[in-house]
């Protein structure tokens, strides 16, 4: 369509409003309740414009171009009306410095007052100078205003982690509503009261942690004014520039954009543009980067343990001491062990030092046991073909989504806001999890399953959808097995064991015959021991549903390995592998640039460490050699679309640590091998391609297709047995948070009190039985181990079930789903 | 509680209507009636709570047996309608917005009622009384039982 805006010949395409138009070509139409990534409002009425032919002002913002319009913004009459709206806006917003005519001066010569507890002016406040109103003040030209303005002196909300809230600047614009309602789905924020009384808050005026925030930061991000402040830029400059990286704190690969100044790194904020997740991230993204690469536990220079001391030495000792003590063992005496959080680059290059200069069989670069490495497993073993690419784009539109075996709004965030999508765009959420996961009232069914026992479940919904003779797959070779297989199958027996009765089976078939479904399967699916049947009953449900299975993984660069191993002629281990044959004595020194647990038993001769932080396993190195994090160096990541991605460095290396690919490059130079000659990691490209074939197409997320057929399914399960021994069943919670060694949340404060990795959740029945208090050290053992952690009673978990996470790095190596246990108090 | 919720569908549509229902049965809406609407509906307690403070017809704490509405827009205003609201708030131990202890009277103001004519107006349960001088006969004659 073409139209005009203030006589500039404009086409445009799609339905958009005036105001998107307008933007797009540089014409700058103030407005404030407007968002580019909300819907349209009409709260603020500046952005009003005229329209040719149409009778008084229409609000741009939701007003849709129409071709051969011919719009005009910037009229006498439209300037004055404007300033009014903005007037009466600004009575409630403190607006000395907003018109004063020493501004400029002001600007240059003041220095940082924003230390104060009011904030009366501009100058006070740490919104000065990126600040919407301020922008929008400048462009209506307001020079006074006609209205008497009030401070409402409200107090300053400082409760909750991460950021301050002062609704003395707020303009009631609804941005943060929007935002929390409409794209985070957590709909903590609201207009509270009416008329003069209005402000935006929480029921009852509780905390934001108690009313349900993400901490996302997405209100904090959207906000024209200061009143949503982060608190660790409050008292800081202004950023003198930005860069960008890659989160690494999950499997979804949010670009963020980091704050520097003098290049210090301030804070990051997720990227507007980010390809994965457009200007949203989640509260590590958000609010956690800084402290994870800014940390007080970073190692900064090479040590030795000499006389049980670590000794700070320098590089080329340290070099040297490990290159000839590598030397001085057989290759299989050693275990070698990378970790999936580290870049793509240095993957190769550890997979590399490890066969061609270590020379060890004993390499461990996954734990092997995410629905990713499961799935593939059954196309190794059964000649299946599965996709494992896909575009998070797709879950948007579809029309029944099956979340079974992750509480996906933690584990991979920015699906979860594709799922709020499907959701609001009509599709049926299905939810098959032994606890609540958040946000599942959006769910049209929750199915809460008995721990491990979703093997069964998923046979179930097989035999249901069978009998209603609409399916697909059968065509495909093993259909016939299946279907068999499934005749023995007693539904009320089975629902026993499940805890999922025939009423709420039959509507969960109904939904999964709507078509199509999606099913997202995480973590939680991984069993105590063995294979993984669930992920194989999995796999035939989706077939005969004609859906699509997502396996998740569970860090943020699992795809690189997954790939690196499916692609491999030389077997890597599993990690359990490896740490058994330290713990039986067969590898005598340990390479580790992953985390390990912290087992006792896991004692070698020699422990060398390479890592960031100065906590785990690193504590009881040998030898430690400090390596960047992923601000202080340029990689590649591959997220759990299998999308490729690379970043760059934004800041100088802390200390003197180095990227682990130069780390293992020089090493392989002191034992004479010259194929290392790498400079910087666009070096290690080409092998890269070669060792990640889905690198060699950028980004990636295509959809193949092969041979399909239904798996062979074994014996099933039959329930997990608890007894007075071990009364409660485990499930665990596998959300990421940690980065290489350090535990986000005893690092950081604020994190704690959002998620704390040592939580074990406990129904308040059974708190109640046992007498605990919500915070309370307890011990949990089970038959394999024991973990410590504190009591946090929630209705999200049901009675005789405790959830907590899984900390590998904590030594709860075989803490899987089931797992019979028992509690009891004690620190 | 239950009971009501029963006689709603899990409908976003009935918020409104659920909290007529609960208001009336209740004389308020509390803490733990927000979050059983919540689960029933599916939705946020903040949404709620936002919907619940908009509308004067809810309230939050328990409201006495009866409602006693000063109207103090600016005609019954200039007729004395301070004075009255001063009176009723001594007779009744209570600030404006406040309840009695015993439950059974409510204090509330409202900034006209579409009938100065008749100024100044006092509202007791709906009931409107006209040219009011004083309070403690109007209090007295709801009084009873108490
Ligand atoms: S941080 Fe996120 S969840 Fe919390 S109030 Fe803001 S937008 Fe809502
Ligand atoms: S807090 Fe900020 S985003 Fe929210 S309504 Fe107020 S000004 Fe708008
Ligand atoms: S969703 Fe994942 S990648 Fe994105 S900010 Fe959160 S942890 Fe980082
Ligand atoms: S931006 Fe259009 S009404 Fe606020
Ligand atoms: S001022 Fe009291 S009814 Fe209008």
């Amino acid at each position: 369509m073409k139209l005009t805006i203030d006589g500039k010949k404009i086409e445009a395409e799609g339905k958009k409003s005036i105001l998107d138009v307008a933007r797009e070509n540089d014409i700058n139409i103030p407005a404030l309740c407007d968002h580019p990534i909300l819907g349209p409002f009409s709260g603020c009425r500046l952005c009003i414009v005229e329209i040719q032919g149409r009778r008084g002002f229409a609000p741009s913002c939701s007003t849709y171009a129409e071709d051969g319009m011919e719009v005009k913004s910037d009229t006498p009459q439209l300037r004055k009306t404007r300033k009014e709206i903005l007037g009466l806006i600004l009575t409630e917003h403190p607006d000395a410095c907003l018109i004063c005519t020493e501004k400029q001066s002001c600007d240059e010569f003041k220095s940082t007052i924003r230390k104060v507890g009011e904030v009366t002016g501009c100058v006070l406040c740490s919104n000065n100078g990126r600040c919407d109103l301020q922008d929008v003040v400048e462009a209506v030209q307001i020079d006074k205003v006609d209205f008497p303005s009030v401070y409402r002196d409200l107090e300053v909300k400082k409760n909750d982690p991460f950021f301050d809230r002062n609704y003395n600047l707020c303009i009631l614009c609804g941005r943060c509503v929007r935002v929390c309602h409409e794209l985070r789905g957590a709909s903590t924020v609201h207009f509270v009261d009416r008329g003069p009384e209005a402000v935006i808050g929480t029921a009852l005026d509780r905390t934001l942690h108690e009313s349900g925030c993400q901490f996302c930061g997405a209100c904090v991000d959207v906000c024209p004014t200061g009143a949503l402040t982060e608190r660790a830029v409050k008292y800081e400059p202004l950023p003198d520039g930005t860069a960008k990286i890659l989160c690494p704190l999950c499997g979804m690969g949010c670009e963020l954009d980091v704050m520097l100044s003098n290049g210090r790194m301030l804070s990051a904020k997720p990227a507007e543009k980010g390809t994965v997740n457009q200007g949203q991230a989640c509260v590590k993204g958000r609010f956690l980067i800084k402290d994870v690469v800014i940390s007080p536990r970073r190692i900064l220079q090479p040590m030795i343990r000499r006389r049980k001391e670590l000794e700070e030495v320098s590089w080329e000792e340290a070099l040297d001491f490990v290159a000839q003590k590598i030397k001085t063992y057989k290759g299989n005496e050693i275990g070698f062990i990378t970790s999936p959080q580290l870049s793509c680059e240095d993957n190769v290059v550890a997979e590399k030092f490890a066969q061609e200069v270590v020379k060890t069989r004993n390499v461990g670069m996954s734990t092997g046991f995410t629905p990713l490495d499961s799935l593939w497993h059954l196309e190794q073993k059964n000649g299946i073909s599965p996709s494992f690419h896909f575009n998070k784009e797709d879950i948007a539109r579809a029309k029944v989504i099956f979340l079974t075996g992750t509480d996906l709004a933690l584990s991979h965030p920015m699906l979860w806001l594709e799922v709020l999508k499907a959701v609001r765009n009509g599709a049926r959420l299905l939810v098959a999890s032994p606890f609540e996961i958040a946000g599942s009232r959006y769910a049209s069914s929750w199915l809460p399953i008995k721990p491990g026992s979703e093997d069964l479940l998923y046979r179930c919904l097989s035999k249901m959808i069978l009998k209603e003779g609409e399916v697909g797959g059968h065509d495909l070779e093993g259909y016939e097995s299946f279907r068999r297989s499934l005749e023995k199958l007693n539904l009320s027996e089975a629902a026993e064991v499940t805890g999922i009765d025939e009423k709420s089976l039959r509507r969960a078939t109904e939904m999964l015959m709507r078509g199509k479904p999606y099913f997202i399967a995480g973590m939680g699916l991984t069993p105590s021991s063995g294979e993984n049947k669930n992920i194989a009953s999995l796999w035939n449900l989706s077939l005969l549903c004609k859906g699509k299975l997502i396996p998740l993984g569970l860090e943020n660069n699992q795809r690189c390995i997954f790939e690196m191993q499916r692609n491999n002629s030389r077997k890597t281990k599993l990690l359990s592998q490896i740490l058994q044959a330290v713990r039986e004595g067969q590898i005598k020194a340990l390479y580790t640039i992953g985390p390990i647990p912290l087992d006792k038993k896991i004692k070698t001769e020699l422990l060398i460490v390479q890592d960031s932080y100065l906590s785990g396993i690193a504590e009881r190195a040998d030898v430690v050699l400090p390596a960047t994090t992923f601000a202080e160096t340029d990689g590649t990541f591959v997220n759990v679309e299998g999308r490729t991605q690379s970043y760059s460095r934004v800041i100088q290396p802390i200390g003197e640590s180095k990227p682990d690919w130069w780390i293992l490059s020089q090493l392989a130079k002191k034992r004479g091998k010259k194929n290392f000659a790498y400079k910087k990691s666009q070096d290690i490209l080409k092998e890269m391609k070669k060792r990640i074939p889905s690198l060699k197409k950028p980004s990636s997320a295509h959809t193949k297709r092969g041979k399909q057929k239904f798996v062979p399914l074994r014996a099933r399960y039959h329930g997990t047995k608890i007894g007075k021994k071990f009364p409660f069943i485990l499930s665990s919670d596998y959300s990421l948070d940690t980065y290489r060694n350090l535990v986000l949340s005893s690092e950081i404060k604020g994190f704690e009190m959002v998620r704390n990795a040592r939580w074990i959740m406990i129904n308040p029945e059974d708190a109640k039985t046992l007498k605990l208090e919500e915070g309370e050290g307890i011990i949990m053992e089970s038959s394999v181990g024991k973990k410590k952690g504190v009591a946090k009673i929630t209705e999200a978990v049901p009675q005789g079930t405790v959830r907590a996470s899984f900390l590998w790095i904590e030594g709860t190596e075989e803490a899987f789903n089931p797992l019979p246990v028992r509690i009891k108090r004690g620190k | 509680m239950e009971n009501i919720l029963k006689e709603f569908e899990r409908d976003q549509k009935e918020l409104i209507h659920i909290l007529h229902r609960v208001q009336e049965e209740f004389g308020y809406v509390s803490p733990p009636a927000i979050s059983a609407i919540a689960k029933h509906l599916k939705i946020s307690e903040n949404e709620i709570y936002s919907v619940l403070t908009f509308y004067k017809a809810f309230s939050l704490e328990p409201r006495g047996k009866h409602i006693v509405t000063v109207c103090m827009g600016t005609a019954c205003h200039v007729r004395g309608a301070p004075r009255l609201v001063d009176d009723a708030s001594r007779e009744m131990g209570v600030d404006v917005g406040q309840t009695t202890p015993d439950k059974h009277f409510t204090l509330e103001t409202v900034n006209c009622l579409g009938c100065c004519a008749i100024g100044p107006v006092v509202v007791v349960d709906g009931k409107y009384h006209s040219y009011v001088k004083r309070m403690d006969s109007i209090i007295k004659e709801y009084s009873e039982g108490r």
